[in-house]
């Protein structure tokens, strides 16, 4: 049984067990940070820097997601900055690619889409840029639009983690950073998918669907891989 | 030959002495990158068949560098007990005549840059010999004045090549001794005692870091060498490593026997071939040498360096992207912790310090932490590394103190700006740093404090910027680059850099607004607070910096779309142009010229210049300065085109019919009425303007004629009245009306016209002399400048002496002088700074010595010396020597002892004018404390409605093209405060002419005006200079290079 630790979130005084990130408590009492790279069950990397909570004794904000707790510690997981900042990451990732919500099957169940909503952005202050990405619709059951990839490797991870088939990784840098499947394959072509759809369930947006369905019709479950994940313990 | 014992040890010491000390003449080439790259190879090449072909018995070696970089290729000689002698910017022709004379004993007679007599290796001390008293010691130099050579202590001194000489200087003594005592955890309380801190720019404590290590447990363990340097512009990794490798293994070989480590890994860039050659030969020495690899020294210790060459990625500096690197991954950061001290490559404990930290593991371990801390300052202590380049005369690799204050590296190190240009920042940390402003150089350079002026220490960049500098610009090249050297992992590095360098481009190209500024500060404080890494959470700093200090030049870019350095081409016409502040046209009148189109070069003259015959002869012209000819010969003489222009209309029975042409370009009559204060150049380039626009126009001026200092300061020689009478009258025949001889606030008060007028412009000039408080100006024959000036031109009578003394060096001094020889007297002009920081024209200082006038330049008056009955006999002056740099970039006159007697019986103060604000202050204007009335930079508005002021009233004296420029500026915002459209661009009638750029510019020199014979010209007040003829300044059109064109495009 690990060690119980009781901690402070906005606040509030809460028990928490030793091993578990900042994140994992506040879900575990109902405290939904924001969150967009995190899924339960794979290994967090702290990329999409939503979950950035402030942390008593530490001058700046850490990933809650990356973070473990510590017997003591008094987490603010709400701000004015914190949400200044989390509507700022929001502009810059529907800004970044295409996020034109009507026309995506993912329309109404994307994570994205409900983050903006829920932390208030109306406008995006920044210029789209719109860069023309290319959509790869070679697999049978799948579709991948990097359009509406932002970046998260769920997908990567999911793949490589739990169903050990390591299809996808990120290449190149920078704004120039894309999903790639294997060595720059066409996913149809890909030798080592197994076509078992865990990406397109792990995609928190539209990036990842499957065929043939028309716009809203893309909701995700992926309840159940995270169960197999930290079955499989893929988030060591 | 491998060390075993104390004895092999000394063996090779000795072998290495031989070397470092023959009994025969020694030559050395410092053989860097740097130097190789200015042409030491060849050196090399010539010294060595010139010693085969002479058959002298020299010895020939290479050494890596010695880091003034700007003086390279550096030759080391030294003759058998003589001092080292230090050759700068050797070239092969030199070689025989070197040959020669040391063959003789001889000093060569040319490029000697200083000598060493001893050197203090740290380690060991090495005795070059004594001699040679005429050359300066090497810390005599103002380059290496004050420099401590921890960690450069052996480069360009020994051969980088051969580990005999590195031990001959006390190498490997420091792993023997570790190794000898056995005592590990003692080695670590030394390095924890000597507070040594990171050199890679975190600064974190190196002893703390090698604990946790050695307290791991594991089966293997790392200690890596960070070798990745990526910062443009810093090369001091790259330099200590082909300078002297074995430092760099001794320390990392002590490091890997304390902390128990089982391998040693050197990251090192791949685009530095050099240092991977040598670092690969150095290893293999080492192990030959018993020093690396199994049983080093015979202590049963096994360790081994590897050599892993990277691919040169920005972000690898990063600790944990480098190990994912070295595991052959991607170069991407991962969250810590874990730190790589728990859990580092392949999952094993590992160390990472950058390379200049190893060099100072040795001289610690030797001469103990106390000897450390003594250099530094107390939270920072020893040495660090910087790589100083930029707008500096003196660059290259120096080591200083930590703590060192900023303007000892600017001025004193680096010996201040090129070509007298004022130094307007200092860019530290590479582009993850910030700019501190020239106001700040009092800065002490450590970690704490550069941090908490938003800059970084990084790996210990320096480029210091002057005013050709434009810190939007640098803010936007160093986002360009980590922006395009993000990983692309985390958001707000990956998406928010792009933005920020999209928002930083529109400013480059004048399309950014004040909401841009605003979110761009924004954005940079998200991408600093939440990056994922180092990378993303400094590449704001230069942005967020350059918003704090030089947040003006962002607003000129936005509210008046100019770049004041000229650098963002898309603001500028051309940088003439852009430096003219009445921003003339001017590759346009050229062409016109040229285009033997005279009547219209005329009409191009003066719709952007009214007064182009005065400004043709006085202005400053800063677009000399800025003009690209001058990269081939010299600039285009712009003004006095102008000025010929001018004059050939003036002068012609073509005056009515142009004078007419332009009056009809006035706009219909708007029904405004404007009040302009102060018939100066300012005050009638604004009617001009206003008149032009439709406006009703009365100007009011307290003399009976227009022209304010015009009329009144400049002396007739430089300015005839003539001259300036015509260009008036155009002025009057556009519809400009005066009333002079009143004085506002006696005969009209500010509230009287702020009833009758729709809009008030003051632009009242300097009028009153500063007065220097010294005893003795209360005699009879002390005089301020301008009240002379003013006297001869209204030809008042002067009571002026025979022995005239003028203190001062700007403008008013130089006429003053060249007025009073013309009335007979002797003069004698009195400066307190050198001949370089006169603010006067050039060509004036030269053509008042031609005349006759001597200049005393460092000194400052004293006290003037009266007769009995109160008349001036005679003027002290203290004699001054260059101090310390001012703000304005020059040096600050110290006063000596030295004190010099002249005798006179005239004293011309010319040390600066104010203006009399008497009357601003009276109406409740704002007045800012330096005594200038507050305006918004940008609409010149003051703090009272419909009033506005411009020239000297809110800059303090300044010079007459500068003031133009403020009228010009005023007469378009007071147009469109009235009318509430933009009109001003409606004056400006379109010319054509040739958009083509010359195939061929002339080839000819630049011409400039004919001077009278100075003994001619000092005996009357006829115009001092005859103007350009026709064919000259058809010349000088064919000059011009044509950078208004682009891209063949306008
Ligand atoms: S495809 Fe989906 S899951 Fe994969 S990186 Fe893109 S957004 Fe994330
Ligand atoms: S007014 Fe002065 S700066 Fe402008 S073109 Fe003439 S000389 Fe040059
Ligand atoms: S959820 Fe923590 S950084 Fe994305």
């Amino acid at each position: 049984m690990p060690r119980k630790l009781s901690i402070r979130i906005d606040g509030q005084y809460l028990y928490a067990s030793e091993g578990q990130t900042i994140l994992e408590a506040a879900y575990a009492n109902g405290k939904p940070i924001p969150a967009l790279c995190y899924m339960k069950g794979l290994a967090a990397v702290g990329a999409c820097r939503l979950c950035l909570v402030e942390v008593s004794g530490v001058n700046r904000l850490l990933p809650a997601c990356t973070t473990a707790v510590q017997e003591g510690v008094s987490v603010i997981t709400e701000s004015e900055k914190l949400t200044r900042y989390r509507r700022i990451a929001l502009e810059l990732l529907l800004s970044e690619r295409n996020h034109y919500c009507a026309v995506c099957v993912s329309n109404g169940h994307c994570e994205l889409q409900a983050l903006a909503t829920r932390l208030g952005v109306v406008s995006v202050r920044y210029p789209y840029a719109y860069p023309k990405l290319s959509v790869d619709a070679t697999h049978p059951r799948f579709v991948l639009d990097h359009n509406r990839c932002i970046l998260c490797t769920r997908c990567v991870r999911v793949c490589s983690d739990v169903e050990g088939a390591h299809v996808w990784d990120i290449m190149s840098r920078g704004v120039n950073a894309r999903l790639v499947c294997e060595l720059e394959q066409a996913w149809g072509q890909a030798a080592s998918c197994t076509s078992c759809g865990k990406c397109v369930q792990a995609c928190p947006t539209g990036a990842l669907a499957e065929k043939g369905l028309a716009v809203e019709e893309m909701a995700k479950r992926n309840e159940n891989i995270s169960q197999l994940a930290l079955h499989r313990g893929a988030n060591r | 030959m491998r060390i075993v014992d104390l004895s092999t040890f000394n063996a090779a010491r000795e072998a290495g002495l031989a070397k470092l000390l023959p009994r025969k003449p020694r030559i050395a080439i410092g053989m860097g990158t740097c130097g190789s790259g200015n042409g030491a190879e060849g050196v090399y090449h010539a010294f060595s068949d010139a010693i085969d072909n002479l058959g002298l018995g020299f010895q020939l070696s290479r050494t890596g560098c010695f880091g003034f970089c700007a003086e390279e290729p550096l030759v080391n000689l030294w003759l058998p007990g003589k001092p080292l002698l230090i050759m700068r910017r050797v070239r092969q022709s030199m070689v025989p005549g070197i040959l020669d004379d040391m063959a003789a004993g001889r000093v060569p007679s040319d490029r000697v840059l200083c000598k060493i007599e001893e050197w203090d290796h740290i380690t060991a001390g090495m005795k070059y010999g004594a001699g040679f008293p005429e050359i300066p010691h090497w810390h005599e130099v103002p380059f290496f004045k004050g420099q401590k050579k921890i960690v450069l202590r052996n480069c360009g001194l020994i051969s980088p090549d051969d580990i005999e000489e590195y031990i001959a200087v006390g190498g490997y003594q420091a792993l023997y001794k570790v190794l000898i005592d056995g005592n590990p955890g003692a080695v670590i309380e030394q390095i924890k005692a000597s507070k040594l801190r990171g050199r890679g720019g975190a600064g974190y404590q190196t002893g703390i870091k090698w604990e946790f290590l050695r307290k791991a447990r594991a089966d293997r363990k790392y200690v890596i060498c960070n070798a990745d340097e990526g910062d443009p512009g810093a090369y001091m990794n790259r330099n200590e490593i082909e300078s002297d490798p074995h430092s760099l293994l001794e320390g990392m070989i002590i490091a890997g026997y304390v902390m128990e480590a089982t391998q040693g890994i050197i990251y090192v860039r791949a685009e530095y071939p050099l240092a991977v050659h040598r670092l690969t030969l150095a290893i293999e020495q080492a192990k030959e040498y018993g020093l690396l690899g199994d049983n080093i020294l015979g202590r049963g210790f096994h360790f081994d360096i590897q050599l892993v060459e990277g691919a040169g990625a920005f972000v690898c500096g990063e600790e944990t992207a480098l190990i994912r690197s070295l595991e052959g991954k991607a170069g991407r950061p991962t969250p810590r912790p874990p730190y790589p001290a728990e859990k580092g490559l392949w999952g094993y404990p590992t160390n990472i310090n950058n390379v200049e930290t190893w060099y100072n593991v040795a001289p610690i371990v030797i001469k103990g932490p106390a000897w450390f801390t003594e250099t530094g300052s107390p939270k920072s202590p020893g040495t660090k590394v910087f790589s100083l380049v930029g707008k500096i005369r003196s660059t290259g690799l120096v080591e200083m103190p930590l703590g060192t204050p900023l303007k000892t590296f600017v001025y004193d190190i680096g010996e201040g700006g090129t070509e007298d240009r004022a130094i307007k920042a200092v860019q530290t940390g590479g582009p993850s740093g910030g700019c501190i402003p020239q106001e700040m150089f009092d800065t002490p350079v450590d970690y704490e404090t550069l941090a908490q002026i938003g800059s970084i220490m990084g790996s210990g960049g320096m480029v210091v910027m002057d005013e050709d500098n434009c810190m939007v610009d640098v803010a936007r090249y160093f986002v360009e680059f980590t922006h395009s050297e993000s990983c692309g992992k985390c958001v707000p590095c990956r998406i928010g850099l792009d933005k920020a360098l999209h928002i930083l481009n529109r400013f480059t190209r004048g399309e950014a607004t004040e909401g841009d500024l605003a979110t761009l500060d924004e954005l940079s404080r998200m991408i600093r607070d939440t990056s994922l890494c180092g990378l993303g959470q400094s590449a704001p700093n230069p942005v967020l910096t350059t918003i704090r200090h030089f947040r003006h030049e962002f607003e000129d870019h936005i509210r008046a779309g100019r770049c004041r350095a000229g650098v963002c081409e898309e603001l500028a016409l051309s940088p003439c142009e852009n430096s003219c502040p009445l921003h003339m046209n001017i590759p346009r009148f050229l062409q016109l010229l040229k285009e033997d189109r005279l009547e219209e070069a005329f009409e191009s003259v003066v719709i952007d210049n009214p007064l182009p015959a005065s400004t043709g002869r006085v202005c400053q012209h800063p677009c000399d300065d800025r003009c690209r000819r001058k990269a081939i010969d010299e600039s285009v003489n712009m003004r006095e085109v102008h000025r010929h222009i001018a004059d050939s209309i003036y002068f012609s029975d073509r005056f009515d019919a142009l004078a007419a042409k332009v009056a009809s370009r006035c706009m219909a009559s708007t029904g405004k009425k404007v009040a302009i204060v102060g018939g100066g150049p300012t005050g009638i380039s604004c009617a001009y303007y206003m008149t032009l626009l439709g406006h009703d126009v009365m100007v009011y001026d307290s003399n009976p004629e227009a022209g304010g200092m015009l009329r009144y300061a400049l002396p007739e020689y430089r300015l005839p009245k003539a001259v300036l009478d015509r260009e008036l009258e155009l002025i009057r025949r556009v519809g400009v009306k005066f009333t002079f001889n009143t004085k506002i606030g006696d005969e009209i008060s500010l509230n009287e016209l702020d009833a009758l007028y729709d809009a008030i412009f003051l632009s009242i000039g300097t009028w009153k002399e500063s007065w220097v408080y010294l005893p003795g100006t209360e005699l009879k024959g002390v005089m301020p400048a301008l009240n002379f000036l003013e006297a001869v031109a209204k030809t008042e009578p002067v009571a002026l002496g025979r022995r005239v003394i003028v203190i001062g060096g700007g403008n008013a001094a130089i006429d003053s002088a060249r007025t009073a020889l013309r009335m007979g007297s002797r003069v004698t002009i009195v400066y307190r700074r050198e001949r370089k920081d006169m603010p006067a024209i050039p060509e004036e200082t030269e053509a008042a010595e031609a005349e006759g006038a001597e200049i005393v330049f460092l000194a400052t008056p004293h006290r003037i010396v009266g007769t009995g009955d109160g008349r001036v006999q005679a003027i002290e002056v203290v004699k001054t020597r260059p101090g310390e740099y001012d703000a304005s970039g020059r040096r600050r006159p110290i006063p000596t002892d030295e004190i010099q007697r002249f005798d006179c019986d005239t004293v011309v103060l010319a040390v600066g004018e104010t203006v009399d604000l008497d009357f601003a202050r009276a109406s409740g204007l704002k007045i800012k404390d330096d005594g200038t009335v507050e305006v918004d930079r940008y609409t010149l508005e003051t703090s009272r409605g419909k009033f506005y002021a411009g020239g000297d009233l809110i800059t303090g004296a300044s010079n007459v093209s500068n003031a133009m420029g403020y009228g010009k500026k005023a007469a378009r915002t007071i147009d469109q405060r009235l009318m509430g459209v933009r009109r001003w661009e409606d004056l400006f009638p379109e010319f054509e002419y040739s958009l083509t750029p010359p195939a061929h510019p002339s080839e000819s020199g630049r011409h400039t005006v004919t001077e009278l014979p100075a003994a001619d010209r000092a005996r009357s007040f006829r115009e001092a200079t005859v103007g350009l003829t026709e064919v000259e300044a058809l010349e000088e059109c064919s000059r011009c290079l044509r950078c208004d064109i682009r891209n063949g495009n306008h």
